[in-house]
């Protein structure tokens, strides 16, 4: 907890290490900061390598020979778990089958991981935008801005947003369909975006207006004032960097939380529907083999623990690596 | 597709012969339920995964497992079946008459005498004024909706220019439409018996009486729609909570088991648990952590094994085919092309979705047409589509199916780019079921190059499909005859004044024949002759493929280690849920 | 403060009838006709039309919004807030703990076990974790009795209330804890390195009182925005907890309500979701200042 050790050896670091003063600018620093954070270089790469995968996910099951869409129906028992050669894990099936159609599990995940991926990343970043400009907007000029956006916020929060999707979904896809933006399964995604983002960037706005509030009324803040920063500069060089640690903290637990959300619409029939697969429909599928075949569970329920936790510790070390008072 | 989603689970005169078709009652339960004495008290409870009974008004009730529940507690009927196992349990016995149903003028009237004694839950005495009340609920269409509505056609009431009854029941009709109903539906000067006046012979009418939809109901007790949500016993339960969690009767003070002869009460209360996790009850019942539990729907495919494999369930489970033919409907507005609709079922893998739904063991059987084997004198393989016609393979005959798609690419050109291209849009219910058969039938079809799609329903799946405007192109269904007799099922299914048609077939250009004959068969009274017209209807539906048909049923029921005397009633083809006793 | 609080109530009010309001016009837009869904199977026109009759559809759309709006405050009873509010208090208490021990702990074995065990819990579903707790706890292992005959009340019998919403608690709490946990170990550390700490400290007030007065305090004024966000989002979000565990609550009443189209109850529900979210921004505003003297209520 020795702060001032800690402060002090950042300064002193570049001074004893080279005799010429070289600058750096703050993402050097942060860089730096990451590249000495073993927990978060490790996570990084997880998280690096398992988004490829998704991304890439046609070349990679070419590559292992697998089909996400291959049935093998001869394997399966009366109660639709795999015996004999389908059993356990094998060269064919390095994850082995799902049981009731026999589908490899791997490339079910690979394809399934790119839907949830796509839904999560994209709400995220939709509903911050949004939320990130409204928080400053309103934090910053307060009064009457504020007022109106506040309530906007307030109203917004007050709608009972899950009723809303759920009600709305069907005539919204068809909507979407007839339009011709997209259709079937790529209309149900645009719309749970949407949607999401629509009734998730009040809560961003929220935080960040309540940062804002404290930030402002800060010394350094009032010293810019006095020093007649122009307003852009104050938002910008001195509210939007102190703004990025909570920024960070909720963006890669949010990230998960919408991971989840699509999990639970799949689960409810109303988000994307069956032959695609998420991580919320094979979820959904193995709680009912849960007790029958466990390894289906485990590796799919592992596969999304994995991914959390790789983007949270990513998160941890990214918040430490940026705040300029951090002691590491 | 499981026939705990089926409409209705219905009613089976079992002969010798229905019972060598493979109604296998578990034995070990009667032999050991046998030797032990009925006890009385303790607490009944069933567990169920949906969130309410469809109804519970007695003249709304045609579900099948929910007709055996209530009337097997609360709701008593002019005639009952007799809760016996086996074969005698399809026989009529009195119930709140005194006699089975007296029939004269070649069975155009019949005559019921009530029972002495009989009282409501108020305490207010059964008459005969109560039956005929209940009797014209079902007129009212527009609030008394759902029920069997074989009465608006049978009773002696005169009709309008478009063929429907003048009377609209009690709450808003004429004086006059009134007196005609009145005169219909009778009572004697000591209101004791009523008299039922039909305009044509139906030698079987005194099965519909086994249904609440001819039942007491007190007129200034009636709140139309509403009575759904609390009805007033009869039988010796009655209602104490009906609420978004459970059903919850207890005894019925007003009850006498002098003026009953069918029912024996044993327990004290009777639950039913709504809307719990299939998975949940499945794991209630394999670890007894509700001993006096019983499964209302059966268990997921996924555990059928548990239970049935391992002999310490050997007490505590049963497996018997049920009544009900599944299919699935076409909208043959939506699909004209004959040839579409046959390849739709050559290609279909008949066989990957049973061994997916349990195999023959728990799944049933290839179906063969809609009437049932259950229904025995009125059976017969179709030899068009199932076991025992030329083409059929049960994972799907392809060449056939390529072969039919190609005659169609030339007969009807615009259906074929529609079941390639565009695609074919089924309906289903919302399941998680449909993770795994959705990809398997979008593979096989595939087969034969067609294309489908889906139209998944989370809630209102009948009145959505039954409704022409808002049906896709097929919808999954199932029924059962009401009684054995394909007067239950063929024109109910497929003639324009039946209740479930579902096809849209009678613009069909093959539509006037067969309704010409239907009607024919109707009023064909020498059973024998009558039952070789069924068969060849069954038989011209299914060249027609107005539906494809899938399976037979099965169903399973298991319940916990307490309950005793539980065997297969074979009626509406679930346990005699009244006979149940709790050891404790 | 009282005219705040006047102002914001009158507000309140506006924001729950336009909320209502636009609740309603949705609802009533929508392609689908609620007297057809509940005419079942034997569906004429004849029948559609007459249960508008019933239904109250045929009458002009604000004179059906009045229908409804009086309907819901007769005879309709709520037993939703107790998972809730159980709920909130078991993850806060958690949550707020694991973060504070983790921040306390920093990068050291408590930070990355707290840290491990809370995303673990979090990253399932709650169907997930509902159903294994369910399963296993009360089924299976038989640790806490299979509770489905409805709860008695608190002040009945607290022992069987509890017993009856524990692992509704504990399922809704793993989900929203890791929030709170990563919340306040964040918000702590950053705290920790703000100049007045370092002041308070080489002042010499004990490291209790930093932690405690100035540390937490500090950090506890946007958890409390984050508490009463989720807490409202709980009265009628926890859909899927209550499904498994059979709760009479009214997520459960809303979403089938959706589903049939019982715009009473939808109205009802949303209506009150709104009032408790409206409720908790208030109180949460009123918390603010008092917790950072540097707000000023205007």
């Amino acid at each position: 907890m020795s702060i001032n050790s800690a402060t002090n050896s950042e300064v002193d670091a570049p001074i004893s290490a080279s005799p010429a003063i070289a600058g750096r600018s703050p993402r050097q620093i942060a860089w730096s900061r990451f590249k000495r954070n073993k927990v978060g270089m490790a996570a990084a790469g997880i998280s690096i390598f398992l988004l490829s995968m998704s991304l890439f996910a046609p070349i990679v099951c070419r590559l292992l020979g697998i089909n996400p869409n291959d049935l093998n129906l001869e394997g399966l028992n009366s109660s639709g778990i795999p015996t004999g050669d389908l059993a356990g894990f094998s060269r064919e099936h390095p994850l082995g089958v799902i049981p009731g159609t026999g589908r490899d599990l791997l490339a079910q995940l690979l394809y399934g991981s790119r839907i949830s991926f796509m839904i999560a990343i994209l709400t995220t970043a939709t509903a911050l935008t949004i939320g990130f400009f409204v928080g400053i907007v309103g934090g910053y000029f307060r009064g009457r801005v504020d007022g109106y956006l506040g309530r906007f916020t307030d109203f917004l929060l007050a709608f009972p947003a899950f009723f809303m999707i759920v009600a709305l979904s069907e005539p919204m896809v068809d909507r979407i369909e007839k339009f011709g933006i997209a259709e079937g399964n790529g209309a149900r995604v645009l719309f749970l975006i949407l949607f999401l983002s629509f009734f998730g960037w009040p809560g961003f706005s929220r935080l960040i207006r309540s940062q804002v509030l404290s930030l402002r009324e800060r010394e350094f803040v009032t010293a810019a004032q006095a020093m007649g920063a122009t307003r852009r500069r104050i938002i910008l060089k001195e509210l939007v960097p102190n703004l990025w640690a909570p920024v960070i903290v909720v963006v890669s637990l949010s990230l998960p939380g919408y991971l989840a959300s699509e999990a639970v619409f799949s689960f409810l029939g109303l988000g994307v529907q069956p032959p695609a697969s998420t991580w919320g429909i094979l979820l959904s599928n193995a709680t009912r083999f849960v007790t029958v075949m466990p390894s289906f569970f485990l590796i799919t329920a592992a596969s999304l623990v994995i991914v959390v936790l790789a983007f949270n510790l990513v998160g941890d070390a990214l918040r430490d690596a940026l705040d300029p008072r951090a002691d590491k | 597709m499981s026939p705990r989603y089926a409409l209705r689970r219905a009613v089976v005169v079992a002969s010798a012969s229905a019972l060598l078709l493979g109604t296998v009652v578990v034995a070990g339960t009667n032999a050991a339920s046998a030797a032990t004495t009925p006890k009385t008290g303790g607490i009944l409870t069933f567990l169920e995964h949906e969130p309410r009974l469809d109804h519970m008004d007695p003249s709304r009730i045609y579900t099948g497992r929910d007709l055996a529940f209530m009337n097997s507690f609360h709701t008593r009927t002019l005639v009952a079946y007799n809760p016996v196992p086996g074969a005698a349990g399809a026989n009529l016995v009195p119930d709140l008459a005194t006699n089975t149903g007296v029939p004269s003028n070649a069975a155009k009237t019949w005559k019921f005498t009530l029972r002495p004694g009989t009282k409501f839950e108020d305490g207010v005495p059964i008459t005969c004024e109560h039956v005929q009340y209940g009797t014209s609920r079902v007129f009212a269409q527009d609030v008394i909706n759902n029920g069997p509505t074989y009465l608006l056609s049978w009773l002696d009431i005169p009709k309008d220019k478009d063929g429907n009854s003048i009377y609209v029941g009690p709450y808003k009709s004429t004086k006059e439409a009134q007196a005609a109903f009145n005169k219909a539906v009778s009572c004697s000067k000591d209101n004791r018996t009523i008299t039922f006046q039909l305009n044509k012979s139906i030698a079987d009418f005194n099965y519909l009486a086994t249904y609440g939809v001819i039942s007491p109901i007190q007129k200034k007790k009636d709140t139309g729609d509403k009575y759904d949500l609390n009805p007033q016993a009869t039988g010796p339960y009655k209602i104490v909570e009906n609420s978004k969690t459970q059903l919850r009767m207890v005894r019925n003070a007003q009850w006498s088991k002098a003026s009953d002869p069918v029912r024996t009460p044993y327990p004290d209360e009777v639950v039913i648990q709504f809307g719990l996790d299939e998975e949940v009850i499945d794991q209630i019942m394999l670890e007894d952590t509700i001993p006096s539990a019983m499964n209302f729907g059966g268990p997921l495919p996924s555990n059928k094994d548990k239970f049935f494999t391992d002999a310490k369930f050997k007490n505590r489970r049963m497996n018997n085919s049920d009544p009900y033919a599944i299919y699935i409907a076409f909208n043959v507005k939506a699909m004209p092309c004959l040839e579409i609709r046959q390849a739709m079922y050559y290609s279909r893998d008949a066989k990957a979705l049973l061994d997916y739904a349990g195999g023959p063991d728990y799944a049933g059987s290839y179906a063969t047409g809609v009437i049932s084997p259950l229904v025995a004198a009125d059976y017969a393989p179709t030899k068009v589509v199932g076991p025992g016609s030329p083409d059929f393979k049960p994972e799907g005959n392809i060449v056939k199916a390529k072969a039919l798609m190609d005659a169609a690419k030339t007969k009807c050109p615009a259906d074929y780019k529609k079941a390639t291209e565009d695609g074919i849009t089924l309906d289903v219910r919302q399941s998680v079921t449909l993770n795994d058969t959705i990809p398997i039938n979008e593979a096989a079809y595939a087969r034969a190059g067609i294309k489908v799609k889906w139209n998944i329903i989370s809630a209102g799946y009948y009145s959505t499909v039954m409704n022409p405007a808002k049906q896709k192109d097929m919808s999954a269904s199932g029924w059962g005859a009401d009684w054995a007799n394909a007067s239950t099922v063929i024109p109910e299914l497929f003639a324009s004044f039946g209740g479930f048609n579902l096809s849209q077939n009678t613009e069909d250009p093959a539509y006037k024949a067969f309704e010409d004959k239907v009607n024919i068969a109707m009023k064909t009274t020498d059973r024998k002759k009558q039952a070789v017209m069924w068969k060849e209807l069954d038989a011209y539906a299914m060249k027609q493929m107005w539906v494809l048909p899938t399976t037979f049923g099965k169903a399973q029921e298991i319940w916990g280690s307490q309950l005793a005397n539980v065997f297969f009633w074979v009626p509406q083809g679930n346990p005699a849920y009244g006979k149940i006793w709790v050891n404790n | 403060m009282l005219k705040f609080i006047g102002r914001r109530a009158i507000f309140a009010a506006f924001t729950i009838l336009i909320v209502s309001a636009v609740v309603f016009g949705i609802f009533s837009l929508l392609p689908f006709d609620p007297a057809a869904l509940t005419c079942g199977q034997r569906c004429t026109d004849q029948i559609v039309e007459a249960n508008r009759v019933r239904l109250g559809f045929d009458k002009p759309i604000y004179e059906q919004y009045w229908l409804f709006l009086s309907g819901i405050f007769l005879g309709r009873t709520y037993g939703a807030g107790s998972a809730a509010v159980g709920a909130l208090l078991l993850w806060l208490t958690v949550g707020i703990g694991l973060g504070i021990v983790a921040a306390k702990f920093k990068n050291r074995w408590p930070d990355t076990s707290s840290s491990v065990f809370v995303l673990l819990a979090t990253s399932l579903p709650t169907f997930v974790t509902g159903l294994a707790l369910l399963i296993w706890v009360s089924i299976k292992w038989k640790l806490i009795p299979l509770s489905l005959q409805g709860y008695t009340s608190l002040f009945d019998n607290p022992f069987k209330f509890i017993e009856y919403f524990i692992l509704p608690w504990i399922t809704l709490a793993i989900a929203y804890a890791a929030i709170y946990t990563r919340f306040t170990r964040a918000a702590l550390l950053e705290t920790l390195g703000e100049d007045y700490i370092r002041t308070a400290r080489a002042k010499g007030v004990g490291e209790r009182v930093v932690f405690f007065k100035h540390t937490l305090r500090a950090v506890l004024a946007p958890l409390i925005t984050l508490a009463g966000l989720d807490f409202a989002g709980l009265i009628g979000g926890a859909i899927i907890t209550e499904t498994i565990f059979n709760l009479p609550g009214l997520g459960r009443l809303t979403l089938r309500s959706v589903y049939e189209f019982d715009l009473s109850v939808v109205l009802a529900t949303t209506i009150l979701a709104a009032v408790v979210v409206i409720l908790m921004n208030l109180i949460v505003d009123m918390l603010y200042a008092v917790l950072d003297p540097r707000v000023r209520i205007t």
